[in-house]
């Protein structure tokens, strides 16, 4: 089953095993259900190593010997065979990866096991990691799923534990944050759900197509006719959905000015939930417009890269701006996803494979590091009861390992050389550069701005005590002494410390795959779309 | 007769129902004999038949068997059969009657809980307390109410089978009103309770104004027509040259009938009071089976009868503003309501909304066969499908009305730290009622949406190049289907408020639920089809039952 159809199991067993872990607690009997919940939590934690195992054998060869570069657009590798799950409407289980998501499949399995690490000792554990495995399932469903149903589906599933995580660990607002988090993004993918019917409604291959509709969801068959004869007749409609697609993609990614459910979340989630918010949630934006919007509509990408231009851009120095004036360290970490979130953007927008690419590394690294961020953060609001960045200072004396963490976490953030975060962001400029000359100008003195709050927030918390031995404790400690981080927290830090020096120093590792793929995307996808429009690529 | 099978149960065991609780020994003696007769009716009841708990026995039986019957009738491609002319048994009819009997079976199961019988209650004597007396004689009460409640429960079940089988206007209303009349006494069937009183008096006027209406309709439709026969109307209407003001006027007056039954805007103002006031057994009926039942008269009046052959019906835009008020309406209200029985009553409102939208795109007429079939599906499994999450949400309310609890927000307060797994399955229903996916409710919508963004798509035109002139060149019906989504997006927040009261409020009372094996048993089990309905083969399998019922239509 493994090596047979090893995506089907990454996806389906935690999801399995963590309903299991919830239900059967409640139906089986005292004694039973009070074991069952003793190992809920190392079983969950278990099957996330494994499939953080699983995936990385992928990656390495070992299960299926693949060659990451080359693969042809409109091609997956470890494809299933097809299982046909309603037949009446069309819709099948078709699961397989590629350069675009085998990277955002790694980096859920090896965030999973991290954040489970990071609030390893989280109040009803029994509940919150089988919730997190369940989330998990559901991510990593939503990036191999190539079926528009299922990948709906998926796409709806995170919100559930998410909305739970956020309800019943969060915050002192988690109940205002839990509602709009959800009804924000539930509304956004409703409107993606028309532009996904409208596309179901204009599909032609009838082999697949369902008995009583006669369409059917699968990707691949639709990316094909896109290729060929075009999925839409009629530009406007086109541009219609791909506009609908957009207002579903965008929100989740967040763009200004659909990003205001994005820090309330944050700031109320509890630790693991904003890792993984930021770390995976966000990408599933990025990544589904890529896959469907552009792959499947690549003139109406043409035609509307100014408004691209101008979320990108807006959302990079509009949340940049508001950064500046936050006083919680959790809501800016949180706006600072939204300004890097720009940069996405961004470098498609610049339709050059280089910038492309870099767009899919900035998912990867941001990825990596505002999960650091996020689990700094945390762990700040966890031993000192407070988020505010003035109300204590010199945290270095008192907390060395969380003080180094989160210098760690800000410098990679900010796009030092050398870690993951710079690789992304220079090639972004640098293709941005080559697409729209000067302009490049008000990105790049965006990265000022970034360095701006990241160093005073630093100043501010890290160092700078009144007495260089004691440092200012903040008031929501009642006098008790301040802790370091605990050892689960520092070792699921250090491992993504280590992931973000790694691939800052070699970040070919994906990013070979990753530009083979955006190259590939060029030829096969955009140029021709640039061409009909008059761009001159 | 064995096409009837499940009718013939419920007679039989309604007949059962007031005669078995009445044997006894009684002894006739033949006049200037001693010899004594027994005749068994009256007398001293016999211990088994003395019982309380017998009517629930019968009732619940007969509808299970009647469910099994059905079930079988559904999946037999057996062709229709006639009855008398009046009556066509076949797929659908027996789909239909598969999924009112579903329902009433679920009511009559927590009915136990909300009107429970005690056979080892007794008279209050004179030592008593004045509290212990009233809470012998509720009880005493409570068990002689037992057969009248279900005796009503299998009357209504009966109405609207030979509902979904007539084929006839008239045959048709009767047994509407028999499952009418029916539950308007259950509905004001807790008459100590003041709302109780209310909600029946209210229910019963508004519905019996409505029904009056509808009956002035079909005289008018008879006058145009001389005939009541479906097919005969199908034909007539085809024949008509114009439209004969006769045959409009009476269309229309049925659909106030039929409007009030499935609770559309603006017909829809007696039934959150009786909702509200009726017991949540009860009222999960009304927006089930009650609402399924609306829904079959209205798609055998206007896609059977009133639809031309091509071309746009007279009803679209009707019913096309219709559904967008109810929707919109329903959802405004629910957002207020701070009763969750009025929540989930003005919920039913929104959901009927988007059955009309449905109904109504299939009415402008641009689609063809396959997208009417397309429509008709996905409403039929929408009408089923509902009897799992929102007779589902019903129960767990019933389930806290067994404790007296239930009309207030407030009563769900931290439901999920007094079980768990009841407030888990209350969560399911309550995504699945605002379609979130995997679950049912998603499949219906979009099954739904679909079938509008079928029809309506491709009507835009294909050479404007960019969105405004697309937009205006697009038939309206497609903007339907928007105003479904968005109004999904608004249903979000009471929904989900549900689930945060129960997850985040502390209880006020920290006490487990009162033990109801089998109502949480079937909740749990509605939860677990809810789920199992969505995705998969378990939606495969529904799916075709509801096409296959779908083609006999």
């Amino acid at each position: 089953m493994i090596t047979a159809d090893p995506l089907t199991f990454i996806t389906l067993a935690p999801i399995a095993l963590g309903m299991a872990l919830l239900i059967l607690p409640q139906v089986l009997p005292t004694s039973m259900a009070e074991y069952m919940q003793r190992i809920a939590r190392p079983l969950s934690m278990g099957l996330a190593l494994a499939i953080f195992a699983i995936t990385t054998m992928l990656f390495l060869g070992q299960i299926g010997a693949i060659d990451w570069l080359n693969i042809l657009q409109g091609e997956y590798v470890f494809q299933n065979t097809p299982v046909v799950l309603l037949e009446e409407i069309g819709v099948r289980w078709v699961v397989g990866v590629d350069a675009l998501s085998f990277p955002m499949v790694w980096l859920t399995a090896m965030l999973i096991p991290v954040s489970m690490l990071v609030e390893w000792d989280a109040k009803k554990g029994h509940i919150f990691h089988p919730l997190i495995l369940i989330m998990e399932g559901a991510l990593v469903g939503v990036f191999v799923a190539l079926d528009l149903f299922v990948f709906f589906v998926f796409w709806e599933m995170t919100l559930i534990p998410m909305f739970l995580l956020i309800l019943v660990w969060g915050g002192d607002n988690r109940r205002y944050a839990s509602m709009k988090f959800f009804i924000y993004t539930f509304t956004a993918s409703v409107f993606m759900l028309i532009g996904i019917l409208v596309m179901y409604f204009n599909t032609a291959d009838t082999s697949l197509a369902g008995t009583l509709t006669g369409h059917h969801f699968d990707l691949i068959s639709m990316t094909a006719q896109a290729a060929g004869s075009g999925l839409i007749d009629g530009a406007g409609l086109r541009h219609f959905v791909w506009i609908l697609l957009l207002i579903g993609f965008a929100t989740k990614m967040p763009s200004v000015p659909v990003h205001t459910w994005l820090p309330d979340a944050h700031v109320e989630a509890p630790t693991a939930g904003s890792m993984l918010l930021a770390g995976v949630m966000l990408k599933m934006g990025a990544y589904g417009f890529l896959r469907v919007a552009v792959t499947i509509f690549p003139e109406s990408t043409v035609v509307f890269t100014p408004l691209l231009l101008l979320l990108g851009m807006s959302s990079l120095v509009y949340a940049a701006i508001v950064c500046m004036g936050q006083t919680n360290l959790k809501r800016m970490v949180a706006y600072s996803s939204v300004s890097h979130m720009g940069l996405i953007f961004l470098g498609i927008a610049t339709m050059q494979p280089l910038g492309i690419a870099g767009a899919l590394f900035m998912m990867f690294a941001h990825g990596i590091i505002s999960p650091l961020l996020f689990a700094v953060a945390g762990a700040f609001k966890h031993h000192y009861h407070t988020l505010e960045i003035g109300s204590m200072r010199g945290i270095a004396h008192h907390s060395p390992w969380l003080a180094g963490h989160m210098m760690f976490g800000w410098m990679a953030s900010l796009g030092l050389p050398l870690l993951a975060g710079f690789v992304a962001e220079i090639t972004v400029l640098i293709a941005f550069w080559m697409t729209f000359g000067w302009l490049v100008i008000l990105p790049a003195l965006t990265l000022i701005i970034t360095a701006v709050y990241y160093i005073t927030s630093m100043q501010r918390t890290i160092f700078e005590g009144g007495d260089p031995h004691v440092g200012v404790l903040p008031d929501s400690l009642h006098g008790e002494e301040a802790r370091d981080i605990t050892w689960h927290e520092n070792a699921g830090m250090f491992v993504l410390v280590a992931l973000t020096v790694l691939f800052g120093i070699l970040p070919f590792i994906f990013w070979d795959m990753m530009s083979d793929w955006s190259t590939e995307f060029m030829l096969e996808t955009l140029i021709d779309a640039l061409n009909s429009q008059g761009v001159k690529p | 007769m064995e096409v009837l099978l499940p009718e013939m149960i419920l007679v039989v065991s309604v007949v059962l129902a007031i005669l078995v609780p009445n044997i006894g020994d009684a002894k006739f003696r033949i006049p200037l004999t001693r010899v004594r007769v027994p005749i068994f009716v009256g007398g001293t009841r016999l211990k088994g038949t003395s019982d309380p708990r017998l009517p629930a026995l019968i009732s619940i039986t007969a509808f299970s068997l009647a469910m099994f019957f059905s079930f079988f009738g559904v999946s037999a491609d057996s062709s229709a059969v006639e009855i008398g002319g009046v009556l066509a048994v076949n797929s659908f009819s027996r789909m239909m009657s598969f999924v009112f009997y579903a329902a009433l079976l679920l009511a009559a199961v927590a009915a136990n809980y909300r009107l429970p019988a005690r056979p080892s209650a007794r008279a209050p004597r004179e030592r008593d307390s004045a509290a212990q007396a009233e809470r012998l004689v509720r009880s005493l009460m409570d068990n002689r109410r037992q057969v009248d409640f279900h005796i009503l429960l299998m009357m209504v079940g009966l109405g609207m089978s030979l509902m979904a089988m007539a084929s006839n206007l008239f045959f048709m209303f009767v047994a509407i009103e028999l499952a009418s009349l029916a539950s308007y006494i259950l509905v004001a069937f807790h008459k100590e309770e003041a709302v109780g009183g209310e909600a029946g008096a209210k229910y019963f006027i508004v519905g019996s104004v409505a029904s009056a209406t509808g009956i002035y309709g079909m005289s008018l439709v008879y006058l145009w027509a001389g005939d009541l026969d479906f097919d005969a109307l199908a034909a007539s209407w085809a024949a008509m040259d114009g439209y004969d003001p006769l045959a409009v006027i009476g269309l229309g007056l049925m659909l106030v009938a039929f409007g009030f039954k499935v609770s559309a805007a603006p017909f829809h103002l007696a039934a959150p009071d009786a909702y509200a006031g009726a017991s949540s057994p009860v009222a999960g009926v009304l927006a089930t089976a009650s609402k399924a039942m609306g829904f079959v008269a209205l798609l055998r009046v206007l896609l059977h009868v009133a639809m031309p052959d091509e071309g746009e019906a007279i009803w679209f835009v009707l019913l096309a503003l219709i559904a967008i008020v109810t929707m919109t309406w329903g959802n405004l209200a629910a957002l207020t309501s701070e009763n969750p029985k009025r929540m989930l009553a003005y919920s039913s409102v929104a959901h009927a909304g988007y059955m009309l939208a449905a109904l109504a795109a299939v009415g402008s007429g641009l689609g063809d066969d396959s997208t009417t079939r397309l429509v008709l599906v996905a409403i039929i499994f929408h009408l089923s499908v509902l009897v799992l999450f929102k007779l589902g949400a019903f129960l767990v309310l019933g389930l806290l009305e067994i404790e007296g609890r239930s009309h207030r927000l407030e009563d769900l307060h931290g439901l999920a730290h007094r079980d768990p797994l009841v407030a888990g399955s209350m969560f399911i229903f309550m995504l699945s009622l605002a379609g979130v996916p995997p679950l049912a409710g998603f499949l219906s919508k979009l099954l739904m949406i679909n079938g509008i963004i079928n029809i309506s798509a491709g009507t835009g035109s294909t050479s404007a190049d960019a969105i405004v002139p697309w937009a205006e060149s697009v038939d309206p019906v497609f903007w339907l289907a928007v105003a479904i989504v968005l109004n999904s997006a608004l249903s979000l927040f009471y929904y989900l408020r549900i689930a945060l009261v129960m997850f985040f409020e502390t209880p006020e009372s920290t006490k487990p639920l009162r033990r109801a094996t089998h109502l949480r048993n079937s909740i749990v089990t509605l939860a677990f089809l809810t789920l199992a309905f969505g995705i998969g083969s378990g939606a495969d399998f529904l799916l075709e039952l509801v096409q296959n019922a779908v083609s006999a239509f």
